[in-house]
């Protein structure tokens, strides 16, 4: 049968956006950083030198390289990894245990062991369809556990569990070390991670199909999506960076230990919402996760160098202004969202 | 005026709403009187949900007067229209499942002795106001995910009575019943009509309309077209003021070249939802699949497309076998599927209508792990053509886009994948005239190329009009097919329900 097309009338509905509030919810964390920017300008005249730019950027280098992996998880709508710090602690000390074989296997089993963990975290939560948030933190409860376990508590030192060779120096400077003068190696690998996540993210199947998962994984099961595979493989990334991060770590620390890497679960979260990746999934840009990275890293720098007269900020009031920051952003955010009538984040 | 000396319930005078960029209503007056039924009918994006989410408080900043019995009244909240009076019963159930129908019903006026809830008195209160709606045998402690729809929707409407409302707001309320059951739900609204209740009525169904309604408004482009009483239109008249035009047919003749077999299923079984399901469909051809909603027919079109596994049973495509053990395969043989569900199954609605278009073809657009999106470009542009799709700009969010338009990019969505054997699932379900003819073009199109299509719809007109053949399903059986041109919207209906001269014998 025919359908008669005289009385086809075209819908012709839709709602605009302005384009301020548009890029507002897209790069607020910039306008954020301005601010912040400008704030340090005032409060000291060390805050505009090239040095203490490049401390910034060092001392949130480690804080980057997880949140670009975990925003992977976050973009898939499973909100965050809490096996981050386990991850970071267990590479790091595995690392530290092999390297008496030399710096490559060191760093291959460091990177390896976070990798099964991711393996574990993948299988559950993708295939078994386990709570992200449960699921990850009882387990890296279980593997801190074991760590504990099969370490006495105790600590593992790189000087003396590769004594005399050569690859203790290398290690224990692996993160002191500049890849060319001025760039230290971690920054390094946080731009090439950061390279390679945007391409993820934006060029491949798989970075494509996330999105569809993170929006709605009931519509990307109906459009025949592999669900199970693609929310692992975001896993299997947080659990590649947090290891990296873990390996760094324990160079840093020189040490390997079962609390390495606390707290960086959260702080990653903190620094992928304020960079704008909603919790709600399917939207974000590792461009605003970096900026997000800096801005905390640009906080903790200015309530350092915050000083009049006497008075300067405590680690406790840090704390504080870190919470009531998170706060307003994700506060502002939302208010954005919700007058777009995206209601959502 | 056919209740006009009771009084006047409601009325709006000259309200607008504005949204960025669209006035979605233009100065409309509005009057319910008590003791009738008024309908509001016009197509998607007439205003007609707009004016209604009005009369719900949805909005603080409407501009226009709102009396209420006399009274003018702001309706800034919903709550301050709860207090006014007004109740809405809403397309979509807003019952918590899980919880027993006495705690849905009596929700935010528990009776309470002490600090205790008073058992006694609920189970009283809420089978007091279940039997005004014909539920009296409903156990009140019952939970609601263990009645069926048609009395989860009765159980809302009790839900709103109890809350002595004047006037009773009505959206779609029949859209999820079944024929029966819409006759018992308008032996209802009849007898709160004699109780004095002013109702308004949305709706897209006509026929319904002309049953159920007093009084008709018609709605379009945001401004209100003129109020009729029923007997003063037909259903050609009403669709003539909904659009503007005048109506010549909607179903023409379409001349079909059914080709060769393109498409067969042998013995298909999922057990407890459908069992030795056989059909074929040839090239050029639109099979219907008549069965009521629960019948298994959208469990049926799930298992051969590969999201759910079947048991049993043989598909072929082409006379070949294929196996389709998740979608993707499914897809990569030319099977695609159209869920019925747009906003849950179909459509992401948080990201753009462009990618929600090219959803499907990510597989096909990818080398060696790298995504194109030129080669969507020329794709989307065809898709957004052929449907016109509108606004015609994939980078638009697919949430911002009216329902028309994003049943059209669901559409679209599946079109890419350049299906052999597309199964539809409610193409159009809550859709407007206009893009409901451009889908069923499209569909149309897609079968005159030569290729198989099955179609599942409750819309018995859309049905029947475009199906060349139907298949009879119930209870998870097929029990009859109906030869091209043997069938109409009646003999549909009855076959569904297990009867007629199409129903095999002994069945």
């Amino acid at each position: 049968m025919q359908v008669n097309e005289d009385i086809v009338r075209p819908d012709r509905r839709s709602v605009n956006f302005g384009f301020f509030s548009q890029l507002l919810s897209r790069m607020g964390v910039f306008f954020l950083m301005a601010i912040l920017m400008v704030a340090g300008v005032l409060i000291s005249d060390k805050f505009l030198t090239l040095s203490n730019f490049s401390n910034i950027i060092s001392a949130v280098a480690l804080l980057g390289i997880v949140a670009l992996g975990v925003s992977f998880v976050t973009y898939s709508g499973h909100f965050a990894d809490m096996s981050v710090p386990v991850i970071m602690a267990y590479s790091g000390i595995i690392s530290v245990a092999t390297l008496k074989y030399g710096m490559v296997v060191s760093i291959a089993c460091g990177i390896g062991v976070g990798l099964l963990i991711g393996l574990v975290n993948a299988f559950v939560i993708g295939k078994l369809k386990a709570n992200p948030i449960i699921w990850t933190l009882a387990f890296s409860f279980i593997v801190s556990g074991y760590v504990r376990w099969a370490y006495s508590g105790r600590q593992i030192y790189p000087d003396v569990e590769a004594k005399g060779n050569p690859a203790v120096d290398v290690f224990v400077n692996l993160i002191r070390m500049d890849v060319v003068k001025g760039v230290p190696l971690v920054v390094f690998v946080l731009v090439v991670l950061a390279i390679l996540c945007q391409f993820l993210l934006k060029k491949t199947k798989f970075g494509q199909q996330l999105k569809l998962v993170g929006s709605s994984i009931e519509v990307a099961r109906m459009t025949g999506v592999n669900v199970s595979l693609t929310v692992g493989a975001a896993f299997m990334m947080s659990a590649f960076t947090s290891a990296i991060a873990g390996i760094f770590l324990a160079s840093l620390s020189k040490v390997g230990a079962y609390y390495n890497g606390a707290g960086y679960d959260f702080s990653a979260v903190t620094a992928i919402v304020i960079g704008g990746m909603t919790l709600a999934g399917g939207r974000g840009s590792i461009i605003g996760v970096l900026g997000g990275v800096f801005t905390l890293g640009l906080l903790n720098n200015l309530m350092t160098l915050f000083q009049v007269g006497e008075f300067s900020i405590d680690t406790f009031s840090q704390n504080m202004i870190r919470g009531i920051i998170f706060i307003l952003v994700v506060g502002l955010h939302a208010r954005s969202l919700r007058k777009m009538g995206r209601d959502d984040a | 005026m056919s209740a006009g000396g009771i009084g006047l319930a409601l009325r709006m005078k000259g309200v607008s709403k504005r949204f960025p960029g669209t006035l979605a209503v233009d100065s409309v007056d509005f009057e319910v009187y008590s003791g009738e039924v008024h309908a509001l009918i016009g197509e998607n994006g007439a205003g007609k949900s707009t004016l209604m989410k009005m009369m719900a408080g949805s909005f603080d900043d409407y501009s226009g007067d709102v009396e209420i019995n006399g009274k003018v009244v702001k309706l800034h909240s919903p709550s301050a229209a709860k207090e006014n009076g007004i109740e809405m019963i809403y397309q979509e159930l807003s019952l918590a499942l899980p919880l027993t129908i006495a705690e849905n019903v009596l929700v935010g006026i528990l009776p309470t002795k002490g600090p205790l809830i008073d058992e006694k008195a609920m189970i009283r209160m809420t089978a007091d106001r279940l039997a005004r709606v014909g539920l009296g045998h409903l156990n009140p402690n019952m939970k609601v995910k263990d009645i069926s729809q048609h009395e989860a929707q009765l159980v809302e409407i009790a839900k709103a009575l109890g809350n002595r409302p004047c006037i009773l707001v009505m959206d779609e309320p029949t859209s999820a019943l079944s024929r029966e059951e819409v006759e018992r739900l308008f032996g209802i609204i009849e007898r709160l009509k004699r109780e004095g209740l002013a109702i308004v009525y949305i709706s897209h169904h006509l026929p319904e309309i002309f049953r159920v309604a007093d009084r008709i408004t018609v709605m379009r482009d945001g401004k209100k077209v003129g109020t009729y009483d029923r007997d003063e239109v037909n259903t050609e008249k009403l669709i003539e003021l909904m659009v503007g035009r005048t109506v010549k047919e909607f179903y023409g003749d379409r001349q079909t070249k059914l080709g060769a077999e393109k498409f067969r299923v042998e013995n298909l079984s999922r057990y407890g939802f459908f069992r030795n399901v056989s059909f074929h469909v040839k090239s050029g051809e639109i099979l219907g699949i008549c069965g009521l909603a629960g019948s298994g027919r959208s469990e049926l079109a799930q298992s051969i497309a590969g999201v759910d596994p079947a048991d049993d049973g043989a598909i072929y495509v082409e006379g070949k076998k294929v196996r389709c053990r998740s979608m993707s395969q499914a897809l990569k043989h030319g099977i695609a599927y159209l869920t019925e569900n747009r906003k849950t199954q179909g459509l992401a609605l948080r990201i753009s209508m462009g990618e929600n278009a090219l959803s499907a073809m990510i597989p096909r657009h990818t080398k060696f792990g790298i995504y194109s999106r030129r080669q969507g470009n020329s794709v989307m542009e065809a898709g957004i053509q052929e449907l016109q799709i509108y606004p015609p700009d994939p980078s638009r969010m697919v949430n911002n886009l009216s329902g028309g338009n994003q049943q059209k990019v669901l559409m679209a969505k599946w079109l890419a994948t350049k299906p052999k054997v597309f199964l539809i699932d409610e193409p159009t379900r809550g859709v407007d005239i206009g893009a409901k003819m451009i889908i069923h073009q499209a569909i149309q199109r897609l079968a005159d190329a030569g290729n198989a299509i099955i179609l599942i719809s409750s819309d018995l007109p859309e049905l029947t009009g475009l199906s060349n053949r139907l298949m009879v399903m119930r209870r998870g059986t097929f029990i009859g097919e109906m030869p091209p041109g043997e069938f109409n919207e009646e003999s549909a209906l009855l076959a569904a329900n297990g009867e007629g001269m199409w129903v095999h014998a002994g069945q």
